[in-house]
């Protein structure tokens, strides 16, 4: 899998070849998702199609133009989950079907390198979907995005992206030990409409669900590009900035150490070759 | 060694797929667990969305996330059964065996009507539970009829959207991108008359678009859908969904000529 | 039982796999597999097709099996188009795949075979016995109750043929059936593809084990870069490649001419030298008695480590020659 040096022990994989061909290579192999004509489907369809419905639905329920435009910010950046938690997740499934995965976990490759570097090309996927997203609230759903709040913007985006990735390797560890983490990304696309703040605010949600909801990054990076859509002061932003970098980093770290705990229960329960 | 085979009865290749469905749910339970979650959440959500919204908008909660659940069991659930033959290698001995590949898909749609309904109770429940009590449906009888057709309708169209998964192991992947696509097309949470009108003839493809608004016409007093009403509605539901299953064994007749012409069915 | 003479008939039978990559698929690569293949196998006999890895031999499979559509030629299994009469052939088909996949892993065995019991029609009264007694003949009685994830790479493979014989073929497609079991499980299951045939059953095997083919085999093909190079006997194809008998020769070397001497002695139809370590063997196919390895060492004087052996022709020199002879 890494690029190799060779030296008088044998073959080391160096930590910065392991991210590159792990970056680059992991995901062409193993994601049909990764697909240009599918990624461009994720990028500019997804987004869409999720905005249209939740307006529609919005405005049945009796919202207006400022609940159109709350609902379409909060779906366009929710379809990150796509490129993000469900592509990172499947890679983990498919090195299962594809019997590479115990070839994987036996290679002396750094574990780190390896699973930051399967985040890198969704990281830059989910980084376009929700830009797209927002460029659609902008034209089509009455949002307000003035130029001088962008630069904001696209730092709340990126912050964002790489905290739903963390959290996409995190439930792809908990996959070496499950037939499937297919059904975790599912969950928590769905639990994401519900407790991150996409449709309504989360203060409209009981006091355990809003909880529940602060766990998870999805909320946090919401929060951020909605502040950031406000124009709100840099300071009220770098807070949330904060709480998104922080829980990008549990959920790195969590994913790093589920990843040891599951290579070794997979190892011990043999569930690695189980799909 | 070598007899005259019998006949191979449709009837027990369905429900032998209906039985391996069951026996796959039950050596994977996991499965429930997205399936329950799933309901519950659009359920809350659109309860959430439609609070303030007047009294019979609860049953458009109910109606709207029950039938997102049910979509996503029969239509996804079936077509990702045969993502997964594909997958597993499952899908050339199946295709070898003298029984046409539409009987087993056919038993695996039934199963996930099954589960879907299970699906959908849980909406009610959890709905009702957080609402406080029931919503009140003027016509309960003609409403459980409906509701029973509106799952063979979905189920209709989740034997043709099957077919997809058979002619190309790309089908998950375009599924996932049109599956918010679907929902507002077949108008499962709102009318399709709240579409621009050029969505509506695409709409109108679906049986489930029809029957859901039949529901709704039955369901919720002063409901505006389609102008032609309830009558109308019910007749082309019936009308495409008879058409689903007419055209289902033709198409995948053919998918079954052009996967064994492409040689595709052990891609995945 | 199929009363044709050829439970196999396939004529100019071309197949080209045309695959589309890139951006909205447009790219198109396209490989001929199968390059007009002529076959004929008789009824009640264990047919065998060799060829190395890519020769089209799983693609032939899949199209006498009705999985794969020819691109060009005609087939007919029992007597019947594979394309036209498929639905009449598939019942009386069994077909054995085997490998990894194409087992429902998270079931046991005896749900497997239900399921494709049903799928093939096996009557319901009689399909409980039969699962067991095809378990029985592969050995996997005892493992019937536990789930397929849980047998080894063998038993799935064992588990495959179960599949394949359940439903009692006429003809029996078996691609590489003995790949990944042990010797003893080998061996059953050679013992098991020629029980079948004493029961009615013509055989069409895959194999790369050339001890398989001789051992089970009436006749045999090679197939090489999609094409039927040979089709004989195992005797007619020793016959074909030059002789039935093989003198070896070793030394540490020996020059040109007298290679070229050899290839003057009576019979010997083909000298072919290869070198291992720091040896240089010389091989000589032998059509007659003419020769002897007493002739072998008179034409090659001045070698006092020169080693001669004498053996018959065995069915792997065979196949290493057409396949070498098609690959030059």
């Amino acid at each position: 899998m890494a690029s190799v040096s060779r030296t008088s022990e044998g073959n080391h994989p160096s930590f910065w070849g392991t991210f590159w061909t792990n970056a680059v290579f992991a995901p062409r192999t193993t994601l049909g998702f990764m697909r240009v004509d599918f990624v461009l489907g994720t990028v500019f369809v997804i987004p869409m199609t999720q905005m249209v419905f939740f307006a529609f639905v919005v405005r049945l329920g009796g919202g207006g133009a400022s609940e159109i435009a709350y609902t379409a910010i909060g779906n366009a950046v929710a379809t990150v989950t796509y490129s993000s938690v469900f592509s990172v997740c499947q890679t983990t499934d498919q090195e299962k079907n594809q019997a590479t995965l115990e070839h994987l976990l036996v290679s002396p490759a750094n574990r780190l390198a390896l699973y930051m570097g399967r985040g890198l090309i969704p990281i830059l996927i989910s980084f376009c979907t929700v830009a797209v997203g927002l460029t659609y609230a902008a034209l089509f759903f009455g949002v307000t995005i003035v130029p001088g709040t962008i630069p904001t913007i696209a730092v709340s985006i990126i912050l964002t992206a790489f905290a739903m990735v963390g959290f996409g390797l995190l439930l792809g560890g908990v996959a070496l030990y499950l037939r499937t983490s297919i059904i975790l990304g599912n969950i928590f696309l769905f639990v994401g409409l519900l407790l991150s703040g996409v449709n309504f605010p989360l203060s409209s949600l009981p006091l355990a669900f809003q909880y529940a909801g602060d766990a998870l990054p999805l909320t946090w990076g919401i929060a951020a590009i909605r502040a950031s859509i406000a124009g709100d002061p840099i300071g009220t932003v770098s807070i949330l900035w904060f709480a998104v970098v922080l829980s990008a980093l549990a959920s790195y770290g969590a994913a790093i150490g589920l990843w040891r705990v599951f290579e070794r229960r997979a190892l011990v329960t043999g569930s690695i070759a189980r799909f | 060694m070598a007899l005259p085979t019998t006949h191979v009865s449709r009837a027990r290749s369905t429900s032998a797929s209906f039985r391996l469905s069951i026996l796959q749910f039950l050596a994977d339970p996991q499965w429930l667990i997205p399936s329950m979650i799933a309901p519950i959440i659009f359920g809350l959500v659109s309860f959430e969305l439609f609070r303030s919204a007047g009294p019979y908008y609860l049953t458009y909660a109910i109606l709207g996330a029950g039938m997102m659940s049910m979509w996503g069991q029969t239509l996804y659930g079936s077509g990702w059964a045969t993502g997964q033959d594909r997958t597993w290698g499952t899908l050339e001995p199946t295709i070898q065996s003298p029984t046409p590949y539409l009987y087993v898909v056919l038993g695996r749609v039934l199963w996930n009507v099954v589960s879907g309904l299970i699906g959908g109770g849980i909406v009610y429940l959890v709905v009702v539970a957080v609402a406080g009590g029931p919503p009140s449906l003027p016509n309960p009888v003609g409403f459980v009829l409906l509701f029973l057709f509106v799952m063979v309708s979905l189920a209709a169209v989740g034997v043709v959207f099957a077919a997809f998964y058979v002619y190309t192991r790309y089908a998950g992947f375009i599924q996932n991108i049109g599956e918010f696509a679907f929902y507002v097309g077949t108008g499962c949470m709102f009318p399709v008359v709240l579409l621009p009108f050029w969505a509506g003839p695409i709409a109108l493809i679906f049986p489930p678009t029809w029957a859901l608004d039949a529901l709704r016409y039955n369901s919720i007093p002063g409901y505006t859908g389609f102008s032609w009403g309830y009558s109308w509605d019910l007749v082309g539901a019936v009308a495409t969904t008879a058409a689903y299953a007419a055209v289902a064994g033709s198409i995948f007749h053919r998918v079954e000529r052009h996967v064994l012409e492409e040689g595709s069915l052990d891609e995945y | 039982m199929a009363t044709e003479r050829y439970a196999v008939e396939t004529r100019g039978i071309t197949r080209v796999f045309e695959s589309r990559k890139g951006f909205l698929f447009r790219e198109k690569t396209r490989t001929e597999a199968l390059k007009g293949v002529d076959l004929a196998v008789e009824s009640g006999s264990i047919f065998g097709l060799l060829g190395p890895n890519g020769a089209g031999k799983t693609t032939l499979t899949k199209i006498l099996s009705t999985l794969l559509i020819p691109t060009g030629g005609r087939a007919e299994v029992l007597g019947h188009d594979v394309v036209a009469e498929a639905e009449w052939l598939r019942p009386r088909i069994g077909l054995v795949l085997g490998g990894e996949r194409g087992l429902y892993n998270r079931i046991n065995a005896k749900d497997n075979l239900r399921y494709f019991a049903d799928l093939y029609g096996v009557p319901v009264a009689e399909r409980e016995r039969r699962i067991d007694e095809v378990l029985a003949r592969v050995d996997l009685s005892w493992a019937a109750e536990r789930r397929v994830e849980e047998y080894s790479r063998g038993m799935k493979q064992k588990l495959h043929i179960a599949r394949g014989i359940l439903h009692r073929p006429q003809i029996l497609f078996l691609d590489e059936p003995t790949i990944g079991l042990d010797p003893k499980s080998a061996r059953e299951t050679r013992k098991l593809i020629r029980s079948l045939v004493g029961d009615g059953v013509s055989i069409f095997l895959t194999t790369h084990y050339m001890f398989e083919a001789e051992e089970l085999c009436r006749d045999i093909a090679v197939l090489t870069k999609g094409r039927v190079v040979a089709h004989d006997s195992v005797p007619g194809l020793r016959h074909l490649v030059g002789g039935d008998r093989t003198l070896e020769a070793e030394s540490h070397g020996f020059d040109d001419r007298e290679v070229e001497s050899l290839r003057h002695l009576p019979g010997v139809s083909k000298v072919v030298s290869e070198e291992y370590g720091p040896w240089l063997r010389l091989t000589l196919r032998v059509r007659t008695s003419e020769t002897t390895p007493d002739d072998v060492r008179g034409a090659l004087p001045g070698h006092p480590d020169l080693m001669v052996r004498e053996r018959q022709t065995s069915l792997e020199d065979v196949y290493l020659d057409l396949v070498e002879e098609e690959a030059a």
